[in-house]
């Protein structure tokens, strides 16, 4: 590097806008609220009103109870004014399987709506085994070998996500960055904020780096993180694609990294409808000139528009007014799975 | 659910107090002397029980597994520069096995060699009209033999019992200098036994060595020629000989080469018994520049499309390639190259050696000769016949047309073939006198490949010192003293000099995995030179470069670029004036000697396409690639006329001979003198008859050495087999030449039958052309419409569209006309990717199935599953032989459907050979996926017609629906250790040949080509990112990459500019079964032969009709 590439002047902004830097708010997750930042999931639904509606049921429960105790009481007593045998005493469940012995439609009826109560509520279940992340079950967020902080790093320092994950708009991965990327800057900075020298130490020992006489020892110890977003192996996911093609934010698939992440964790449910959802969804623009302008798609543009059968297609895909990814084969098969 | 009703078994049972059986049986079950085990019977669970808690257990399992496993991801501590993970590098290295000679590109994933093809840029192996690098399926599947886990570790040495020790390289280093030195001082011969070494590098290590143990020898010029005056010989010897050709070009020209030859410049191309497209000479050049000259619409005045003759005894692949085929025995050879040169003689007035008649052949002959009068200097005759007085004839008849200086280099001839077989004897003759101290042995296995095997290894015993390199224990290195493993090729640096002034650098593509040295830098290192290889190569190349004034004088970027390309072509020798100094009478009595003795049965010894030599024995792609002929994988076989194994076998017809799963092959039993060969016969039409060929190279490891990996199969009881019997017994030295033909054989069957693993068992076409579509040179270039040659499918519909107020069979319209669904928006819409496959480039060799299998992780599964019809290969290359009957004639006789049809399955004896590459056919309408239950296969609107295999549940609807038989279903977990013997790429080390874009398929799924949709996706992603359309010929599939002809063509049919639009609208063009509407998006080209007598027989039958 040059010796003076930075005047002093631009040392002060730089160290007066790190230092009073806000960080943006993160787009929301999925688009469900917007503004606000993301919730936390275990304080979703605080302020709903069906634990009320729990307790109406519940009153409502005693009340038919003992009337229906007040109404066998009346009818013994009749009972005995007649000089019949008193009705025998059944618990709740006899009495349940006595009027069902009665009742054999509203039986079936009630019997068939709790059956299929439970296959969905199976189905639900079953279908979230294995899942993790998304609104309605627990993130991933595994302990990691060292305690990085992503929202120190992308967001107090707002370090570029790419700087890191170089590969991301490169290759299919986006790449768990090497020890030597994080020296880019640990070779000066021993210590940080939150853990001090505790967590940096262990860079160095992974790279071989001897901070007292600041000088590489040679011996190189790999670290072994623990991998935060699986998926299947027959998934041919590209982060290329979606960075460098798409324009994608990072934070669209993986939450708000910069802001509430101390620990990295899967966000969302990286499920194929959570996919596919997404490529439904998103326009893929038809600029022909500007910054959005691709010359890939002007040429699938230009066979659409160029055509007979390729106009009546582009009229079923303007349908909706925009020409969404799934409308180009995003929803095939082979797009993902080969 | 209870009930309260009882209901009795027995009155029994209804008067007396119920006894409800403890157990459900009333008796006590036999378990004891069924299980045998007591421990077994003490258990109190009854079977509901049991099943309980199986269901429970079943149950708790799958839940347990849906929890996502913990993965750790280890990164790079220092990530190299110019490695992304993810995204796979391509490096230029140079193929050469003392075989094939291939310029050609590695591509690494995370450091990990995966796949090889052709060098598109540089080489001598490159096309310079398509700009692709020919290289053949042995070089293709060298890639998978780096993860062989069964190659030597490191060096080891012999403790005598014939057990090994492992040493290490410093130890194994003293021992062996020390060792030389004391052998140098006792006077005994030093010997350096290698494979043609074509390498000025490895040269230059000989040469230090020679100096250093003893004598002066010194570096020629080039670096390649070395002055012998050491107490080291160094003995080059070729496993395939070619000392015949190379003495004959000593005699005839006073150099002892083997020619370069340019075969792109032959009008006529006269093969006599070589089989110059799979194994002769430099293959990978031979196939492109044949190819280049048999596309008709390349054909000019000047360059007319080019003319094959072949006289050959076995149906080889040149055979079924050429225009005109005669069928020879093997003794007949040196006749026909002699009924040739007379022919050509008489008419220049030159000199003529006494040819005698061949009865089968002299029609053909003189024929043969005018055509290659009238095409003198633009032809070319070539002769497999190792032996140095046919060859010399051969020169004589190639001097006479003026062929050397453009067909025929021996200026700038090729380094190849230098192996010296005299030498080689004369070294057995001195090993068994113990005159020989040491010998070294490099890339060549002897006691395997020699005919007197027994004699070198009684040789080999009273050697003090044996140094073997290979890198297995092998049936040599098993028996020399200390094993010093050499690396594998892409592991090595290397450079080579195929001809003169054309450098090839070999870079390496990974850091050996074992504890290997190459056998030059060991020469070095024993020599007392200090410094690695890669050093001593540009130590050698700076040299070089330096000494030449036409080199350049920046030698770090000549360098540079070198390794970059793969490549540095520095200079060629100008042309020098070339006399024919040969003496052909005492040529024409060698000629005659070579095979005299003929007796009733000739065998003729060939190498297959796939494992040639035998050097490639334990490469499983190979061995499962089934040869382009027979079909067979898995095994060499005895090819047999049908006729004369129908003699044999007492049988009548052709189909009793047939061989497949529920059929067996017969044994014959092949006597060469002591030498006795058992092995299965196959069938072979076009075979002479009464000649046998019979296949080198398999047969390896029969004395349970190690061998590799695959190089063995094991049968029921688990005891290793060799695949295959060894031929090289029947090899033998005459006239210092290796001689590949025994003459006087008897062979007869011994009744016993053996199992084989064939692909494909039907052998014609049955006259039907909607699949095989072919026609000669003179009609297609009448350029009439094309249904002259090129027939539309027509379908008779119910419908008057004739307009001749009849509804009958004659209202017929084109069968593309007719649509019974809803087209896919495919056409004009996006991409639509298609293939065009030209079936006259087509040479059948295969190299696109093994460049399939190493891109897609296509499962191998071994000759049982094959046997079962389990094969799974994406694609597969089906071989049709022509019939001498034909619907017409047959319906012309007046004879009965089934009779008609039984003759038509029986190929002529001299059939003509049409080769069709067939994979998925990516039907638009494609009736796979109209009954898949799932929706796991789907029409893409890109045209493809995309598998998804976490989708599939094994149905096999779309196998059956399928009417190309291109689906394959995965009959068990072939990623398993069970398929472990078959395929090393299921170990662990095995498994780095995988290619990580494309799923690895498991058990219960279909699969078929998905036409590289990974590559595809890859493309358009680079399109999409460079922000341009995507180009013609950026997105290749591995078959089109991989073809050595460019007889596959990939491309975009909604890209008018596209090549493959054009071919796909060319005349030539049609669609296999077109007449079933399923709109496939690959088209075949109708095969278009340089022949005329099948005008006139369509002629013939033309005029029958009027």
């Amino acid at each position: 590097m040059t010796a003076n590439a930075v005047s002093n002047e631009d040392i002060d902004a730089i160290l007066y806008y790190a230092d009073n830097y806000k960080p943006k708010v993160a787009p929301p997750p999925d688009g469900t609220t917007a503004g606000g930042g993301a919730k936390d999931p275990k304080q979703m639904g605080d302020d709903t009103p069906w634990q009320w509606l729990i307790i109406v049921v519940l009153l409502l429960l005693v009340v038919v109870l003992s009337l229906g105790g007040v109404k066998n009481q009346l009818k013994n007593a009749l009972h005995e004014r007649d000089g019949k045998e008193a009705v025998p005493e059944r618990s709740i469940w006899g009495s349940i399987v006595h009027w069902s012995g009665n009742n054999k439609s509203w039986a079936s009826i009630f019997g068939f709506i709790l059956f299929c109560f439970l296959i969905v509520q199976g189905w639900n279940w079953a279908i979230n085994i294995g899942i993790y992340g998304g609104e309605e079950v627990a993130h991933y967020k595994p302990e990691q070998p060292i305690k990085f902080n992503h929202t120190l790093h992308a967001g107090k320092m707002a370090i570029n996500c790419q700087y890191c994950h170089s590969s991301a708009e490169k290759s299919k991965h986006a790449g768990i960055p090497s020890a030597n990327v994080c020296m880019n800057c640990h070779q000066a900075i021993d210590q940080g904020p939150v853990t001090g020298t505790a967590e940096i130490a262990k860079i160095y020992e992974a790279v071989g780096w001897d901070p007292t006489n600041m000088k590489y020892t040679g011996v190189e110890k790999p670290i072994a993180w623990v991998k935060v977003h699986n998926l299947p192996d027959h998934v041919a996911f590209n982060h290329a694609t979606h960075v460098a093609v798409g324009k994608i934010e990072c934070q669209k698939c993986h939450g708000p990294v910069d802001t509430q992440m101390d620990v990295a964790e899967q966000w969302n449910s990286l499920t194929m409808g959570w996919c596919i959802q997404c490529h439904n969804e998103t326009e893929v623009s038809q600029m022909a000139s500007g910054a959005q302008s691709n010359g890939y798609y002007d040429e699938i543009h230009r066979r659409l528009t160029e055509t007979p059968l390729g106009n009546k297609e582009l009229q079923k895909y303007l349908e909706d007014e925009k020409i969404t990814v799934k409308e180009l084969g995003g929803w095939e098969c082979a797009k993902c799975h080969y | 659910m209870s009930t309260t009703k009882r209901y009795w078994q027995d009155l029994g049972e209804l008067s007396e107090a119920p006894q409800v059986p403890t157990n459900e049986f009333n008796t006590p079950l036999p378990f004891a002397e069924a299980l045998g085990d007591k421990g077994l019977t003490g258990s109190t669970t009854g079977r509901r029980d049991f099943l309980k808690f199986l269901g429970f257990s079943l149950s708790a399992a799958t839940l347990a597994a849906c929890e996502t496993p913990v993965v750790k991801s280890i990164p790079y501590v220092t990530k190299p520069e110019d490695i992304t993970p993810g995204v796979a590098n391509w490096y230029a290295s140079t193929f050469y096995d003392g075989e094939d000679f291939a310029s050609v590109l590695v591509k690494t994933r995370e450091g990990r060699p995966i796949h090889i093809k052709g060098n598109p840029r540089f080489g001598i192996n490159r096309n310079p009209n398509t700009k692709k690098g020919s290289i053949n399926s042995r070089i293709n599947s060298s890639v998978i033999t780096l993860y062989d886990s069964l190659r030597q570790k490191g060096p080891v040495s012999a403790i005598g019992d014939g057990s090994w020790t492992a040493s290490s390289w410093a130890s194994a280093d003293k021992a062996i200098m020390e060792g030389l030195t004391k052998i140098s001082a006792s006077g005994k011969r030093i010997v350096l036994l290698t494979n043609t070494v074509i390498s000025p590098s490895a040269k230059q290590a000989i040469a230090t060595f020679q100096n250093k143990i003893g004598g002066t020898s010194l570096a020629g010029d080039d670096g390649m020629s070395v002055q012998v005056g050491s107490k080291v010989d160094h003995i080059q010897y070729d496993t395939i000989s070619y000392g015949g050709i190379t003495n004959a070009n000593l005699k005839s020209f006073g150099k002892r080469v083997f020619p370069s030859y340019d075969l792109s410049k032959a009008d006529v191309l006269v093969s006599v018994g070589a089989d110059f497209l799979s194994g002769w000479g430099n293959p990978t050049e031979n196939v492109w520049q044949y190819a280049v000259r048999r596309r008709p619409e390349d054909a000019t005045a000047e360059k007319p499309m080019s003319r094959h003759w072949q006289f050959e005894a076995r149906m080889s692949l040149s055979g079924a390639n050429a225009d005109m085929r005669c069928m020879v025995k093997p003794s007949e050879i040196p006749s026909v190259v002699m009924g040739l040169h007379d022919a050509i003689a008489k008419k220049l007035g030159g000199a003529t050696v006494g040819a005698t008649s061949v009865a089968s052949a002299d029609g053909h002959i003189a024929e043969c000769a005018a055509e290659l009068l009238a095409a003198k200097g633009k032809s070319v005759v070539i002769c497999g016949h190792n032996d140095e007085g046919t060859q010399v004839i051969v020169n004589s008849i190639n001097a006479m047309l003026g062929n050397y200086g453009s067909t025929i280099d021996l200026t700038n001839h090729t380094f190849f073939k230098q192996g010296d077989d005299a030498a080689v004897q004369q070294l057995v003759k001195d090993m068994n006198a113990g005159n020989v101290g040491a010998i070294l042995i490099a890339g060549v296995n002897p006691i395997y490949s020699l005919p007197n095997s027994a004699e070198f290894a009684s040789g080999l015993k009273k050697v003090g010192l044996s140094v073997s390199f290979s890198s297995h224990a092998d049936e040599t290195a098993s028996l020399c003293s200390v094993i010093c493993p050499d690396s594998h090729w892409l592991e090595s640096w290397n450079d080579f000099m195929p001809k003169p002034g054309h450098y090839a650098l070999a870079q390496p593509a990974i850091t050996p995995l074992f504890d290997t040295r190459q056998w030059p830098e060991s020469l070095l290192t024993w020599s007392g030179a200090s410094g690695n290889y890669h050093d001593h190569i540009k130590g050698v190349w700076q040299a070089a470069m330096t000494s030449r004034t036409d080199m350049p004088v920046d030698f770090t970027t000549a360098w540079n670029t070198s390794i970059h390309n793969g490549v540095y072509e520095a200079y060629t020798n100008a042309a020098e004036p070339l006399a024919f100094a040969g003496n052909l009478t005492e040529a024409a009595s060698t000629a005659k000697e070579s095979v005299k003795g003929a007796g009733e049965w000739e065998v003729q010894l060939y190498t297959k396409e796939s494992i040639g030599s035998g050097l490639h024995a334990n490469n499983p792609w190979l061995q499962e690639v089934p040869d382009p002929l027979t079909k067979v994988t898995w095994d060499n076989y005895v090819c047999m006329a049908p006729a004369d194994l129908l003699r044999l076998t007492k049988k009548t017809e052709i189909k009793e001979l047939r061989i497949g799963e529920q059929d067996d092959a017969h044994i014959v039993k092949v006597t060469i003198g002591n030498t006795v060969l058992e092995l299965p016969a196959v069938p072979l039409p076009g075979q002479t008859p009464m000649t046998v060929s019979i296949a080198l190279g398999y047969g390896r490891g029969a004395n349970g050495e190690n061998v590799g990996r695959a190089a063995c199969l094991h049968n029921d009881d688990g005891n290793v087999m060799p695949i295959g019997k060894n031929a090289y017994p029947l090899t033998s030295v005459s006239n210092g030449a290796m001689k590949y033909v025994a003459l006087n054989a008897s062979v007869d069957v011994t009744g016993e039958m053996y199992q084989m693993g064939l692909t494909q068992t039907q052998l014609t076409g049955m006259d039907r052309e909607s699949i095989i579509k072919e026609t000669t040179f003179a009609e297609w270039s009448k350029h009439e419409p094309r249904e002259t040659y090129n027939e539309k499918e027509m379908l008779a519909v119910h419908e008057d569209v004739n307009h001749d107020d009849h509804i009958d069979a004659r209202d017929k319209v084109p069968a593309t006309d007719v649509n019974l669904w809803k087209d896919h928006p495919v056409a004009e819409v996006g991409h639509h990717w298609g293939m065009a496959i030209d079936l006259n480039s087509c040479t059948g060799c295969g190299a696109c199935i093994t460049a399939c299998n190493s891109e897609n992780n296509v499962s191998v599964v071994g000759k049982d599953e094959v046997r079962r019809s389990r094969d799974m290969h994406w694609m597969r290359l089906d071989r049709y032989y022509s019939s001498d009957t034909t619907w017409e004639e047959g319906r012309e006789k007046g004879e009965g459907k089934i009779g008609l049809y039984r003759k038509m399955e029986e190929p002529s004896a001299s059939p003509k050979v049409f080769f069709m590459p067939v994979m998925c056919q990516h039907c638009n309408h494609a009736p796979c996926e109209t009954v898949c239950p799932v929706a796991a296969t789907t029409h893409s609107n890109e045209g493809l017609n995309m598998m998804t295999y976490n989708r599939c549940i094994g149905t096999r609807y779309c196998a059956n629906n399928c009417p190309y038989k291109v689906r394959r279903f995965n009959w068990f977990n072939y990623v398993t250790e069970k398929f472990g013997e078959v395929n090393p790429a299921w170990d662990a080390l095995g498994r780095m040949v995988l290619n990580p874009d494309v799923t690895v398929r498991s058990r219960g799924v279909i699969e078929k080509c998905s036409l590289c949709v990974q590559q595809i996706q890859g493309g358009k992603l680079a399109a999409k990112k460079a922000g341009t359309p995507v180009k013609d010929g950026a997105i290749e599939t591995a078959c089109s990459a991989g073809c050595p002809t460019n007889a596959i063509t990939f491309g975009d049919l909604n890209d008018k500019n596209s090549k493959v639009l054009a071919i796909a609208e060319s005349e030539r063009a049609y669609h296999m079964l077109e007449e079933i509407g399923v709109k496939p998006n690959i088209s075949y080209m109708v095969k278009v032969r340089n022949i005329e007598e099948e005008v006139a027989h369509v002629h013939e039958t033309e005029a029958a009709h009027n």
